[in-house]
């Protein structure tokens, strides 16, 4: 991973060293071109990122009820929207499973991404046609996954409870994995964390592969076996990067809502109404912008949170 | 004596190595090839207590039913059309930031990338709220406009700090000397800098398209005209009509699947690179 992130930006710094004497003004005039060159794309990120994100902060503070906008201007409330979505039970209810949505997913990633990894790191004929499998679930578009891995778990004809049924557990012969409220958690779940593992595994592969053979010759002379040779070396030697893969799996699960709104619609009853949903839901279902605006923001908050973390560990990681 | 140890444990090891692979490869692959499956079986041997992998009667009815009778075709043409129109857009205005961050130190650079790297975590529950008010006011709801702004800028990030990772390699002798022929600054980036980085030009327009191609929440909020859906939208809403027709469904999934597949397949040597910081998940 250093190698590789060090790679990406090797060649800068040394040419442009800037001389400590320039003023800022000079220095912008200097460099004029280059506000040209990154112009269209920092006004398309302000226009339709940033923007959107301060109306966000200020929707949150009106009574945006979609159907009455076409009669008044939606008036302020202060924070009445804040207080109603701290004591709604449902919001609360949300922010646990969708924490604990997060953490089975990182975690249960985490753990296949490295063993794979590790597998993959190994020397064996035919090593090239497993890790070309192991991307598979990875390019399926993710709603086209969700719907395949419905059938997966269809109750009567459904191939896992066949399978299941097959090898003596029976009492899995109809068994309705969306139907029920923790077999649908758990479910939903499993498909990202299949569909999630590719990347992480890749990732880790790569910065395995940078670990120089002689650390693990000179470990192996010493006596390590496999377990004290990835504990010891690989495990501590890629942390930077296992950290990092795991700040950005907590901010893409946390986000989680392609799979869970194919696959369940935050059902049943409710019981998978993760944040993301449950914030599009309150929007775009019963049109209450100025709730979901509220709901949003608190979202974002956590996301920037943990953001603000990734951000400073790539900082200690490159240079710009 | 030694070598039999040492042959024992050889076994041993792959034993294991091969027992994990057979694993990790019946997980990854299965659940495709029972889709692929499933779209070639008939109706008949779906709905059974004992279901086979390979179809004893295969048949491509699911696939003409799929591209005759539904707007599936439709859906794929409106994918493509809004995903390969982000890609180019998306690569133009990103080779030029790019370039910029690569090539020059100007004041403000820093805090515009720490931004760039930022912008790619916000929840995107925060953004479609004002976006769809103002798509609304634009009168842009039900347009492919409105995807195509949203999608261009959503990739933006990722493609600008990739390109810029592959600029960064290309070494500014080879500018400089074009530079002191009396070419433009911009013709320099034209006629060197692009044409040596077509690798990661590539790779970055694919995932650019992946993620245009893949994307589901802004598609089914700003879109609700069946002939402008693209397919992820399409195939959520034939999945509520048609939702025990597994066979068709399974085939229009294929279909969905197989451009995503063919591209990874092209940048499958780049994929490790510039990734972490990238943030792509496809």
């Amino acid at each position: 991973m250093q190698k590789q992130v060090s790679g990406l930006n090797k060649g800068m710094g040394r040419a442009y060293a800037r001389p400590a004497s320039k003023s800022l003004l000079g220095e912008i005039k200097k460099n004029s071109m280059a506000y040209l060159f990154i112009l269209p794309a920092m006004v398309g990120i302000f226009a339709v990122i940033l923007v959107p994100l301060a109306q966000a902060i200020i929707i949150s503070f009106k009574r945006y009820y979609i159907l009455d906008i076409l009669r008044e201007d939606p008036p302020f409330i202060g924070l009445a929207n804040y207080a109603t979505i701290l004591s709604d039970p449902q919001f609360w209810y949300s922010l646990r499973i969708t924490i604990w949505f997060t953490f089975a997913c990182v975690a249960l990633t985490m753990l296949f991404g490295l063993l794979i990894a590790i597998l993959l790191d190994q020397d064996f004929p035919g090593r090239d046609i497993v890790t070309v499998s192991v991307l598979v679930p990875w390019v399926i578009p993710r709603v086209a996954s969700s719907i395949l891995w419905k059938w997966i778990y269809d109750d009567q004809f459904g191939i896992l409870n066949y399978m299941l049924s097959k090898i003596g557990l029976k009492s899995f012969a109809n068994f309705p994995w969306l139907a029920k409220a923790g077999s649908a958690f758990w479910a939903v779940i499993i498909v990202v964390v299949w569909q999630s593992v590719p990347f992480i595994a890749v990732s880790l592969l790569a910065g395995l592969r940078t670990i120089p053979d002689e650390v693990y010759e000179a470990a192996e002379i010493d006596g390590a076996g496999f377990w004290q040779k990835t504990t010891l070396i690989s495990i501590p030697m890629l942390r930077n990067l296992i950290t990092i893969l795991i700040v950005m799996s907590t901010i893409w699960d946390f986000k989680v809502f392609d799979q869970m709104f194919v696959m369940t619609e935050g059902g049943p009853a409710g019981s998978t109404m993760v944040l993301g949903i449950y914030t599009w839901m309150m929007a775009f279902g019963r049109l209450q912008m100025g709730l979901a605006s509220a709901l949003a923001m608190i979202m974002f908050a956590l996301v920037m949170i943990v953001t603000i973390l990734y951000l400073r560990l790539l900082m200690r990681e490159e240079t710009f | 004596m030694k070598s039999q140890k040492a042959k024992h444990k050889a076994l041993f090891r792959y034993t294991v190595i091969y027992l994990a692979a057979a694993a990790v490869m019946f997980v990854s692959l299965f659940p495709f090839l029972w889709m692929i499956s499933t779209s070639f079986k008939p109706t008949s041997e779906t709905f059974t207590r004992i279901p086979r992998l390979i179809p004893k009667s295969p048949t491509l009815d699911n696939y003409r039913m799929v591209l005759g009778e539904t707007m599936i075709p439709k859906y794929f043409l409106n994918s493509l059309y809004v995903a390969v129109l982000t890609t180019a857009i998306s690569i133009v205005v990103a080779s030029l930031g790019a370039y910029g961050f690569s090539r020059f130190r100007f004041p403000g650079r820093s805090p515009a990338l720490i931004m760039i790297l930022g912008v790619q975590m916000f929840p995107s529950q925060v953004i479609i709220i004002p976006l769809f008010i103002v798509m609304k006011n634009l009168a842009l709801l039900n347009t492919h406009k409105s995807l195509l702004v949203s999608y261009t800028t959503f990739t933006l990030p990722l493609t600008v700090w990739m390109l810029k990772g592959f600029f960064d390699e290309i070494p500014r002798e080879l500018e400089e000397a074009a530079l002191i022929d009396g070419c433009s600054k911009l013709g320099a980036f034209t006629k060197i800098v692009l044409p040596l980085s077509l690798q990661g030009i590539v790779a970055s327009a694919i995932f650019a398209f992946i993620g245009a191609w893949n994307e589901f929440m802004f598609a089914m909020t700003f879109i609700n005209l069946e002939e402008l859906k693209t397919m992820p939208v399409g195939l959520t809403s034939f999945f509520g009509r048609f939702t025990v027709e597994w066979n068709p469904l399974m085939a229009a999934s294929v279909l969905f699947t197989i451009p995503s597949l063919i591209f990874f397949a092209l940048v499958q040597r780049n994929l490790a690179r510039g990734l972490v910081a990238g943030a792509v998940k496809g």
